[in-house]
């Protein structure tokens, strides 16, 4: 019943709707370790999207650098500032 | 059927829309540094996601689409290669702007940690109320 | 609370993609490509038809980024330079070089398991770098691969572990700047022949052009090298993961300023 094409375009829809809610509870958190979290959630999200759109060098360079790189050099920021966002 | 995969397309788009209006909601309504840089990080990221959907190419007669990378090398196969593969340009572009990005965000983590060993705080209200 | 706003942020979403769907069908993407990349793709590996436009290699993506779009590609090399040179001379004052004494780090098992994946690391990461004129890759995915293993290094043993093994600021400099060296020498190398040779050749040349007969060797022993795209992927894989080590030990080492004289 259902053609390759419109199963891929399904997981595609389902993976966007998913990074939206990560995107909206990354803004909401008051604590900002788990906000660097839910970032690092929607990098991984997004990188299936970059899979799915057949974009694979892409994908090779938002692995490393968004889940990785990004969300280690901010958390030894906060590691050395303050942690909680004030009201 | 065609309808039902035109809606799938842009319930990726619509998604990409929301991401760009609470992050940009976010840089300038909330107070603090760091989370204004994470805003800042998913806003240029949805940019270069919106860049790659552009550049998609859908399937012809049931034939899938292909990546942009050639795995025979004789004369035909190169022939064929140009009607069926996805657009290579917006992904060679994304791949420089990704860098680009890269170099603000460490830039602005430095910038970061001297407003702290200056100020004692990283609140952008307090340190606006101070402005030593 | 939060359950009632995001299936409002669900509905509202759908809602707005059917919006989109009934009112914009021309800004979705559609079954043909534009004509630029008609061309690209056509020229990346056509020795048969376009001897004099195409650059011998079957990856379309490295092919655009190092040779056709090449001006591009060196001049965000820069740009990344100047934002880490930047960083470093803003916080030149708050650094201390000298070996404290070593943190404790994480426990046994997290050490034993570091000590065996890190030369994993290096290897997948030079393997994506080296092979990026064949699969999908190239010098930057390699070298951020790369980047990985100090930052790992830091939190799992300690930043004094890594300074005390000599990998400092200073060597990491040079290791960077010997990598920018290199890419600016394999983009003037043909230039530099044929100004020897007396011939004509264009700078950042790769392939025989119309009017420009040189050429990078295609083929070494047998294997398939497509001129400069080699030399370019291993240098910038160099210069990346030195560039990123350099930001780690920087921001790791920085202390506040009241403890200095002040």
């Amino acid at each position: 019943m259902l053609s390759g094409e419109t199963g891929i375009y399904i997981l595609m829809a389902v993976v966007s709707l998913i990074s939206t809610l990560a995107v909206y509870m990354a803004v909401v958190e008051k604590d900002l370790v788990k906000a660097v979290i839910y970032s690092a959630l929607q990098s991984g999200l997004y990188t299936i999207l970059y899979f799915l759109l057949l974009a694979p060098d892409i994908g090779l360079v938002y692995i490393p650098v968004a889940v990785g790189l990004i969300p280690g050099v901010l958390l030894i920021l906060i590691s050395k500032t303050e942690r909680w966002e004030k009201e | 059927m065609e309808i039902i995969n035109t809606y799938l397309l842009s319930v990726v788009l619509a998604s990409l829309l929301a991401n760009f209006v609470i992050s940009l909601y976010a840089i300038f309504f909330k107070p603090h540094y760091i989370k204004k840089i994470i805003a800042l990080t998913i806003f240029s990221d949805t940019a270069n996601t919106f860049a790659i959907f552009i550049g998609y190419r859908r399937w012809i007669n049931q034939n899938p689409s292909k990546v942009p990378v050639l795995t025979d090398l004789n004369p035909r196969a190169v022939e064929e290669f140009a009607k069926l593969a996805v657009d290579p340009l917006p992904q060679a572009l994304v791949l420089t702007a990704i860098v680009i990005g890269l170099a603000v965000i460490l830039f602005l983590v430095f910038l970061g940690w001297i407003l702290y060993s200056h100020y004692k705080t990283l609140d952008m209200r307090e340190i606006r109320r101070l402005r030593g | 609370m939060k359950t009632v706003e995001v299936v409002v942020l669900i509905i509202l979403i759908l809602a707005l993609a059917l919006l989109i769907t009934v009112g914009f069908e021309h800004i979705m993407p559609s079954t043909a490509v534009r004509p630029p990349a008609e061309f690209y793709l056509y020229a990346t590996y056509n020795p048969y038809k376009l001897r004099e436009y195409t650059v011998m290699s079957p990856e379309a993506v490295t092919a655009i980024v190092w040779d056709f779009r090449g001006l591009d590609t060196l001049f965000e090399t820069s740009v990344f330079y100047l934002a880490l040179i930047a960083g470093l001379a803003l916080t030149r004052r708050l650094l201390s070089e000298r070996a404290e004494k070593p943190g404790h780090g994480l426990s046994l098992i997290v050490k034993t398991v570091t000590r065996i994946t890190a030369p994993m690391i290096i290897v997948v990461g030079a393997s994506i770098a080296l092979h990026g004129h064949l699969t999908p890759g190239g010098g930057f995915q390699g070298g951020s691969v790369i980047a990985v293993l100090p930052m790992v290094i830091i939190v799992v043993f300690s930043v004094s572990f890594l300074i005390m093994r000599g990998f400092t600021t200073s060597k990491m400099i040079i290791m960077r700047s010997l990598g920018l060296f290199g890419i600016g020498l394999t983009a003037i190398a043909l230039f530099l022949v044929s100004l020897i040779q007396g011939t004509h050749a264009y700078v950042f040349q790769n392939m025989i052009k119309p009017d420009a007969q040189t050429s990078m060797p295609i083929y070494i022993a047998g294997a398939l090298i497509s001129g400069t795209l080699w030399f370019f992927n291993l240098f910038e894989m160099f210069a990346v993961a030195a560039g990123f080590s350099i930001a780690f030990i920087v921001l790791m080492l920085a202390r506040t300023l009241q403890v200095e004289e002040r």
